[in-house]
């Protein structure tokens, strides 16, 4: 696998290549150390694997058959250091723990190996570098949560009082050691070989003890999971402290180790790179637990959300910060604020986005970093069932805005039957009553009282033709007639009738759907009747056109403005019949400077 | 026979009176609003106040709250409540109530002055008058459970009129035949629809109207 990432570029990912977002980003820049060639590891691997052999070769030649059993151990030891230290190096390349890990097992071999050298400066080197292991074992268990990276001035003391002691002093006191094989004795003296001795094991102790105290410091104040990633820590921590023991011994007793002692202390070593891989197994875990919360994310909602995400990711304190829309602040499932931790603490922030843009933001703790792929799969599934949840609060409020507006529709509709039924009670109906009341009248009349005769033809007459407007009215009400001819002359009849004076400009409209038409024609009808009604305005215009699929329909007048679109049935009406055609009505209506209505509507043409 | 007569519309209101007038009844008074009918009625004491349903300010059922009260003030006042249209659910509750002195018709019904003088005196001597758009749509409507079927062409006729509130006398008249052949019709169809004869012609509407809408 090749990950190549370039600033704000897309990631070839085999033969995907996708946009890398911001959470991509943030997980792959872990991998962004220095790239190693599968011939690095492959040499590595042999390389450890020699080493490990030749370590043995004394055992199995029966040249080592003096050593005590623990020897054997300590041999065996840099072999698995090497296997944990080798795969941690190969997964996080840019975590330092890998490379710690593989100086470590190396460094248990050194002395081995040198010892079969059959000259003087193999001798020498065994001798030297006998507990050269030490160094970089103390700065693998200081840095087991930071990445291997020395961070701390303390925990830089104390590497440092190990190279000091190991390093420095070994080389001194190799001057004054007189001993077969050893060519850097320069100055044979005893006596200033064991005061060295004596201030070395001293420093060496007092390097173990402060190392101790802060890994336990560590421990007491860390989280659960980040007591987690401090496991093998706490266990390299008990092999220093049985080391420490010791050296303490060696200072203070009688100056022989117990065999039981040194068996305890070596093989104490081994839980090291045994927590190591009970870590790995465990995030293995976790990753087959993903599964399950897969599956869980589509019932999830709020807080269950949350405490799922916490247990796939073994962080109790995990929290899912919702963003709120539009500004830099996080709530909780529950509404209440989040406050994000500063970066650079131990806690870590991972964004959760959703078409480009941040919806939440997953906090959890710096020391899950070790298993970004396990951050990415978690703040995956957050952003599914965040997205979900934000579907189904939009599609509910979608659906109850629908409700409404077909709750409107239907008052809408039934308030219009009763206006018309009224309409024709009060108006023509009643007029048609009375006029055949009058025939009947007149029907008497018109041989003995002519001149009453003529008076009562006369008024129902007028009756009939006020009947005739006032259905005509009502009809065109109910359906207007003249859109059978086109939405030009409807409105054209439309402005002629109103009170106001309006003017009409209607462009390259085509040929629009009988609902199309229809919303604008109504559009017009109630602009221009609230025109009349409350505008007190000296003229009027409607403007139709055509501009991009959309058809406008716009009612402006120079009257008083103030309107409030939000109040008045009538208007409400329009959207939502507009709104039934994907369209949509805007009213500018500023105090004292007039009112404009516009309707935009899909015309598809 | 004088009247008061409460319609919104003028002409409406108007052309009634002149109607009646003409022929030969008394327009005691005209209002246009319910308060001012109450005022006129108390007023003139008439032997019918023709009352419009739909009357200021609501224009829903003032006219029958309006006549409601008039009964409650003077009960042997009849009333005639005229409107727009009929509708068997109205005439079934009003009638329900009390149906002696009481009357819904048409406003057309005007334009045979005869007919609706007619109805006019049926509920000024406290018998009952129902539209006949009611009677036949109640009659068409397959009601009756399956009763009608066994009525005469003539008993369906007799019927029409007898729930219209037409008393014995009148049905002859109308359909001149013979008192005595009227009485016949009239008891078969009781005995058809499984209704005891009372012999009084008061609640017969009522009795009639209840087999109709069954």
């Amino acid at each position: 696998m090749r990950v190549q990432l370039t600033p704000g570029g897309t990631v070839e990912h085999g033969l995907v290549a996708a946009p890398v977002s911001r959470r991509s980003a943030h997980v792959l820049s872990r991998f962004s150390g220095r790239e190693r060639s599968v011939r690095f590891w492959v040499a590595l691997w042999l390389l450890a694997a020699a080493a490990q052999i030749g370590a043995l070769v004394p055992v199995f030649s029966g040249a080592a058959a003096a050593e005590p059993g623990y020897a054997l151990v300590f041999r065996l030891l840099g072999g698995s250091f090497l296997v944990c230290g080798l795969i941690a190096w190969r997964r996080r390349p840019d975590s330092n723990i890998g490379l710690l890990m593989t100086l470590v097992g190396f460094g248990f071999f050194v002395a081995p190996l040198a010892g079969q050298v059959d000259a003087p400066a193999g001798q020498t080197a065994a001798l030297y570098f006998v507990d050269i292991w030490t160094i970089p074992f103390v700065a693998l268990l200081l840095t087991s949560v930071t990445g291997g990276r020395v961070q701390s001035a303390v925990d830089r003391l104390l590497v440092w009082t190990f190279v000091a002691a190991l390093g420095v002093l070994q080389f001194v006191w190799m001057l004054f050691l007189e001993q077969a094989g050893n060519v850097l004795v320069a100055f044979p003296d005893e006596g200033i070989a064991n005061v060295i001795d004596k201030m070395q094991r001293s420093l060496t102790l007092a390097g173990c003890l402060g190392t101790i105290l802060v890994i336990g410091g560590r421990w007491r104040a860390a989280s659960p999971a980040r007591r987690r990633a401090l496991l093998p820590s706490v266990a390299g921590a008990v092999a220093l402290l049985l080391f420490a023991s010791l050296l303490a011994n060696d200072l203070l007793g009688t100056g022989t180790r117990s065999d039981l002692h040194l068996w305890l202390a070596i093989t104490s070593l081994l839980l090291v790179p045994a927590a190591f891989l009970a870590g790995l197994l465990r995030s293995r875990l976790a990753r087959a637990g993903l599964t399950q919360l897969i599956r869980d994310l589509r019932r999830m909602r709020g807080t269950e959300l949350q405490a799922a995400l916490a247990k796939a990711m073994g962080d109790r304190d995990l929290v899912v910060a919702r963003r709120v829309p539009g500004r830099q602040a996080y709530v909780d499932a529950d509404g209440g604020p989040v406050a994000l931790p500063t970066t650079g603490g131990e806690r870590r922030i991972v964004p959760v986005e959703r078409d480009g843009s941040e919806i939440a933001a997953i906090v959890y703790d710096a020391s899950l970093d070790d298993d970004p792929e396990l951050v990415e799969a978690v703040s995956a599934a957050a952003a599914i069932a965040l997205e979900n949840e934000a579907l189904h609060a939009e599609s509910e409020g979608r659906l109850a805005e629908l409700q409404a507006s077909r709750a409107r529709l239907v008052t809408a509709g039934d308030a219009e039957r009763r206006r018309l039924e009224r309409n024709l009670h009060d108006g023509a109906q009643q007029r048609l009553v009375a006029l055949s009341m009058q025939l009947r009248l007149l029907q008497g009349r018109i041989r003995e009282d002519p001149s009453t005769a003529e008076a009562l033809v006369t008024t129902a007459s007028d009756e009939l033709a006020l009947s005739l407007t006032e259905l005509r009215e009502l009809a065109r009400g109910l359906h207007p007639a003249v859109l059978d001819h086109g939405l030009e002359p409807a409105l054209e009849s439309l402005v002629s009738r109103s009170p106001v004076p309006t003017t009409l400009s209607c462009d390259a409209v085509g040929t629009l759907s009988r609902p199309v038409e229809l919303a604008a024609y109504f559009v017009a009808s109630e602009a221009l009747t609230n025109v009349a009604k409350y505008a007190c305005a000296t003229v009027a215009q409607v403007r139709v056109a055509c501009e991009r699929r959309t058809l406008v329909v716009e009612i402006a007048d120079d009257g008083t403005g103030g309107v409030d679109p939000a109040r008045g049935s009538g208007l409400r009406g329009l959207v939502d019949r507009l709104e039934a055609l994907d369209g949509r009505l805007t009213v500018v209506s500023p105090p004292g400077a007039g009112t404009t209505v516009r309707a935009e509507l899909p015309c598809g043409s | 026979m004088r009247v008061v007569i409460a319609d919104d519309s003028v002409l409406v209101r108007e052309g009634i009176a002149a109607l009646l007038m003409r022929a030969g009844v008394d327009v005691a008074a005209q209002a246009s609003e319910p308060e001012e009918l109450l005022e006129h009625v108390d007023a003139e004491r008439p032997d019918v106040a023709i009352v419009d349903i739909r009357m200021p300010p609501t224009h829903t059922d003032e006219g029958l709250r309006a006549a409601q009260e008039i009964r409650r003030r003077h009960p042997a006042m009849g009333v005639l409540i005229v409107s727009q249209y009929v509708e068997a659910g109205i005439a079934t509750r009003l009638l329900a109530e009390s149906p002696e002195g009481l009357g819904y018709l048409l406003k057309d019904r005007v334009r045979d002055p005869d007919e609706f003088v007619d109805a006019l005196e049926r509920v000024a001597d406290g018998g009952s008058a129902l539209d006949p758009e009611i009677v036949s749509g109640l009659l068409g409507g397959g009601r009756g459970n399956g009763a009608l079927e066994r009525l005469t062409p003539r008993e369906r006729e007799v019927l029409e009129l007898l729930a219209e509130g037409l008393s014995n006398q009148a049905i002859a008249d109308r359909l001149d035949i013979a008192l005595r052949s009227t009485e016949k019709h009239v008891s078969a169809i009781f005995t058809k629809l499984g209704l005891p004869d009372t012999g009084t012609e008061h609640r017969r509407v009522l009795a009639v109207l209840q087999v109709l809408r069954a």
